[in-house]
């Protein structure tokens, strides 16, 4: 138990503050660690920007019928990601819409139009550290990780 | 800063395997020889294609410089490939 709470209870223990006033203080003593947490310390430290994309694969034998486990690592500068989607923004409009149609056809709902460097820039936000977990058929698992670092 | 130098390592339970540098800033020399064939296929392929040249020439720029520090590993069975790009 934190030693300020201990304090508190100890001293409406002994009645020399009521219990609303033993709230208050604790309310007080919650609130500085959360308002420092969501503004005052981002703006002390500034979250670096990640430089890459890891992607983690990890699949039992079962999964891929090999001997042995199978691990991908793959590390990927995050400026390539940015170039890479300058370079979709070069495709033909009029392409736009077969490949919508054909990526649809496979189950991607994408909008290629709509994949902008700013959309980039949100994922990468998100995508603190994402874990999936791919449950095969017969309960054999394959663990993938994206992360930036 | 494009790259430099990429490094293929493939390993094998049965065999040693090998460790390859390629020196990549070599591929300048025939790229600045062949520079205006090759700037003549782009601007082709752009016309073509309905692009704008310099967007074409920008981004192939972008990706060619942010390849450095692309690491890939892959092991299985025992064998083992790295592709690095320094």
């Amino acid at each position: 138990m934190n030693e300020n709470r201990r304090q508190i209870l100890e001293m409406l223990a002994a009645g020399k503050i009521t219990a609303e006033e033993a709230e208050r203080l604790l309310a007080a003593l919650e609130d500085p660690p959360q308002s420092a947490n969501s503004s005052a310390g981002e703006a002390a430290t500034p979250r670096s920007k990640p430089k890459y994309l890891r992607v983690l694969v990890e699949a039992d034998e079962d999964m891929t019928g090999m001997k042995g486990a199978t691990t991908v690592n793959v590390r990927v500068p995050m400026q390539l990601l940015r170039a890479g989607v300058r370079l979709a923004s070069l495709i033909p409009a009029q392409a736009h819409d077969q490949l919508d149609s054909a990526l649809n056809r496979h189950g991607v709902p994408l909008t290629l139009s709509q994949i902008k460097p700013e959309n980039l820039e949100e994922l990468i936000d998100h995508l603190e550290d994402l874990t999936v977990d791919v449950d095969g058929k017969e309960g054999n698992k394959t663990k993938v990780r994206v992360f930036c670092e | 800063m494009t790259p430099n130098i990429a490094i293929v390592q493939i390993q094998s339970p049965h065999w040693r395997g090998f460790k390859l540098w390629l020196p990549l800033f070599l591929l300048w020399i025939p790229i600045i020889l062949l520079s205006p064939l090759i700037v003549l296929v782009l601007l082709c392929v752009c016309f073509l294609g309905r692009v704008n040249f310099w967007r074409a020439c920008a981004a192939f720029w972008a990706i060619s410089c942010a390849l450095p520090g692309t690491d890939v590993r892959v092991s299985t069975e025992g064998n083992k490939i790295l592709v690095r790009i320094l």
